[in-house]
């Protein structure tokens, strides 16, 4: 930095605003849900047992917990690669002059603009096993109806198709400004040097655009592990038995349905260490094959 | 701080405009979980009626989500120290709140005499009183009964007139169903793990150990004898025979009859109201079906009861208020203009009365299908209600329960086996919090 400021404390009362949130909101928080992590806690609060690590023994060897987190890995797999790669695809598709572009790339970023509770009803209502569109098409067209309040399969799929749906936006609008940063020239050189188009998409533009692609893998990560629970409670409330049943929302159901403070705050110190233990994989593995030009 | 004097000051002039020289209003704020019609009846007519009657008192009813959300939004606010005046506390969340020390008992608030208890039905207040107290003042009462599509019954060949008995005849009159093509689901129901306790009450078969929790507290459930296993593999046997169409907990299996896509629906009496309105056929009611063999018991009550919590302290005043409100809401009137608005129980003997001296009954008999049903049977410990502590978590495992074994995931006693386990823990460690 070339500036230098004219005293030593205006520097620290400028950031301290920020600072001040953080702890508040963030760390303090923490801070007492590991806390808390140690306790068995009545529902009103008003009586707490110590517990040591008997949560955590509680949460490693429970099999629920496991199968949880096994439908969790489950479903950020399938709804990172469906989302990144069918927006890949659609923001190439947008990057090409077309009449009417504006039109089609305002339609494309909608659903992100939807609330995960609007979402949520939408889908439910496609797929609603009585008298949904979804179900009579399907009806229709296969002779199956299935019934996701009863098949947790489908129930899954159902939900993984919304919330890939739902960051599609979010993907195509990174993706596409990425495409519009590649210069013409490499592209061109590429062709001049008589790549096809499939060559140039992946030996010259995809590698291109890698930094966009790890930012946005990590970015749907966290968004398939922790922001899902809107989706997710408008719509099958983690049934049927359990079966769309992701980490983010047993840890709604144990601590604010059931009331378990306790067990529920040493689930999110698990979840926590869980996503920084991932986060870091990603770093470590994905972000060598980074490229930035 | 300036801001704040200023919305002080915006509310003043607002309340002052529309209520006059009333100055000092006593506000009492009422947490409640009734949506739908129910949302109307409990603002509309109680709330306004009862504000325009005592200009001094304003009652604040505030929607705040199902039941779950509420009792848990209200726990959150006890342990911030400002909860509301009133909490509407569904019937499962009793037991948690009577070991709360958060809440001012309703015979406390009324004066003796100034609400006369006696005339209350029975079955209401044997669920609520508790170790021979009355903690909350019960509100809306509900129970479970049969709903079916009377059009579908017709086209099935079947006598519109005549609901199934029992669980042979839901079977024999399914099949029927199903092979007219009349509906393309013969049965479905909403509180799946309410329908569950249902059963138990209505054959007179204890749900939980000491006496369903009301002679202690319940330490071990009892769902996974052989009773239970009973019900459960039936109702399996009826989602395999496509019998059963399973439709989600709570209200969600409304959908699937009212588009008369399910012929029958077990449902909350809760609803009737809502379901003749929203109906494109003649509903007809009739009482839960029986299983053969099984003793008679009687049908358990469900709704909920409004608490008066503590907070910081309450005013006379606002004591007064909440009396006034509480009297208000057992008037012959009320409670039978609140029956009609919904379907729950008129709560008392004089509004049953003056609805019979109506004829509102005659005009409208599925409003009294779920009364002849709660007075048909005996009442034993059985069927006076469970009481569990965290019941609302117990809920919610055995909802997953069910669920599994409807989905093929596990069998009847598999699933009942795992769930027991789970529930007798999670009692366990409810009941080594308390006391």
């Amino acid at each position: 930095m070339e500036g230098r400021f004219p005293n030593r404390t205006l520097p620290y009362a400028l950031v301290l605003p920020s600072i001040a949130i953080v702890a508040i909101f963030l760390i303090l928080p923490s801070l007492q849900a590991l806390y808390l992590s140690f306790f068995e806690v009545s529902p009103f609060g008003n009586r707490r047992i110590f517990v040591g690590l008997g949560n955590f023994r509680e949460i490693l060897t429970s099999d629920s917990y496991r199968s949880s987190l096994r439908l969790s890995l489950v479903f950020a797999v399938a709804v990172v690669v469906l989302s990144m790669s069918v927006s890949l695809g659609m923001a190439v598709l947008a990057s090409k002059p077309l009449r009417g572009i504006g039109f089609y790339r305002t339609l494309l970023l909608w659903p992100y603009a939807l609330s995960p509770a609007v979402a949520g009803i939408v889908w439910a209502l496609l797929f609603e096993p009585s008298s949904g569109l979804m179900t009579y098409l399907l009806r229709l067209t296969t002779g199956l109806s299935p019934n996701w309040m009863m098949n947790a399969n489908y129930a899954l799929l159902v939900i993984i198709l919304a919330a890939a749906w739902k960051m599609l936006g979010f993907n195509i609008v990174f993706f596409l400004a990425g495409l519009q940063n590649i210069p013409d020239e490499m592209v061109e050189a590429a062709q001049m040097d008589g790549a096809s188009r499939r060559q140039t998409f992946w030996r010259v533009i995809f590698p291109i655009l890698s930094p966009m692609t790890f930012f946005l893998f990590i970015m749907n990560s966290l968004y398939a592990f922790f922001e899902v629970f809107g989706l997710i409670d408008v719509m099958t409330q983690g049934g049927p038995g359990g079966g769309t049943e992701v980490l983010i929302y047993r840890l709604y159901q144990d601590g604010f349905i059931s009331i378990r403070w306790g067990y529920a705050s040493a689930q999110s110190i698990v979840l926590f260490i869980l996503v920084s233990a991932l986060t870091t994989l990603q770093f470590r593995y994905a972000g060598r094959r980074v490229f930035y030009a | 701080m300036s801001g704040r004097w200023k919305l002080l000051g915006a509310v003043l002039v607002t309340v002052l405009m529309a209520a006059g020289p009333a100055a000092a209003q006593v506000k009492i704020k009422l947490w409640h979980a009734m949506g739908g019609a129910r949302y109307d009846a409990i603002t509309k007519e109680i709330s306004a009626g009862f504000n325009k009657l005592h200009p001094e008192y304003v009652i604040e009813p505030l929607f705040s989500g199902s039941y779950a959300e509420t009792v848990t939004k209200g726990i959150a606010a006890i342990r911030a120290g400002d909860p509301p005046h009133i909490l509407q506390v569904y019937e499962v969340g009793t037991q948690t709140m009577l070991d709360s020390g958060a809440f001012i008992p309703v015979t406390e608030v009324v004066k003796p005499g100034e609400i006369k208890w006696e005339d209350y039905f029975a079955p209401i207040m044997n669920y609520y009183t508790v170790g021979g107290k009355l903690s909350s003042m019960p509100f809306n009462s509900s129970t479970a009964i049969l709903y079916y599509n009377k059009d579908a019954f017709k086209k099935a060949g079947l006598d519109p007139e005549k609901p199934p008995a029992t669980y042979k005849d839901v079977e024999e009159m399914g099949r029927k169903i199903l092979a007219s093509g009349a509906a393309r689901g013969v049965i479905t129901f909403g509180w799946p793990a309410w329908m569950f306790e249902q059963a138990f009450a209505y054959h007179n078969q204890l749900y939980a150990n000491n006496e369903n929790g009301r002679k202690g507290r319940a330490t071990q459930i009892l769902f996974n004898g052989p009773f239970g296993v009973e019900v459960l593999t039936r109702w399996k046997k009826w989602a395999d025979e496509k019998l059963l169409m399973y439709g989600g907990r709570e209200y969600a299996p409304n959908k699937a009859f009212l588009s008369g896509e399910v012929a029958m629906l077990l449902q909350s009496t809760s609803q009737v109201t809502t379901i003749e309105k929203a109906a494109k056929f003649p509903v007809g009611t009739g009482f839960l079906p029986h299983l053969e063999g099984k003793p008679q018991g009687k049908s358990v009550i469900g709704g909920a009861s409004l608490w008066v919590l503590k907070g910081k302290g309450r005013s006379p005043q606002e004591l007064d208020a909440i009396a006034k409100f509480f009297k208000y809401i057992g008037q012959p009137e009320q409670s039978a203009k609140w029956h009609q608005d919904t379907g729950y129980f008129p709560a008392t003997h004089a509004s049953e009365k003056l609805l019979r001296d109506e004829g509102w009954f005659k005009k409208n008999p599925n409003h009294e299908t779920a009364f002849k049903q709660i007075q048909a049977g005996p009442d034993t410990p059985a069927t006076r209600g469970v009481l569990l502590g965290s019941f609302v978590q117990i809920r919610n495992i055995t909802d997953t329960a069910l669920e599994k074994t409807f989905s093929g995931k596990l069998s009847p006693q598999a699933t009942l086996d795992e769930a027991t386990q789970e529930v007798n823990k999670v009692l366990e460690e409810y009941n080594r919090l308390q006391k």
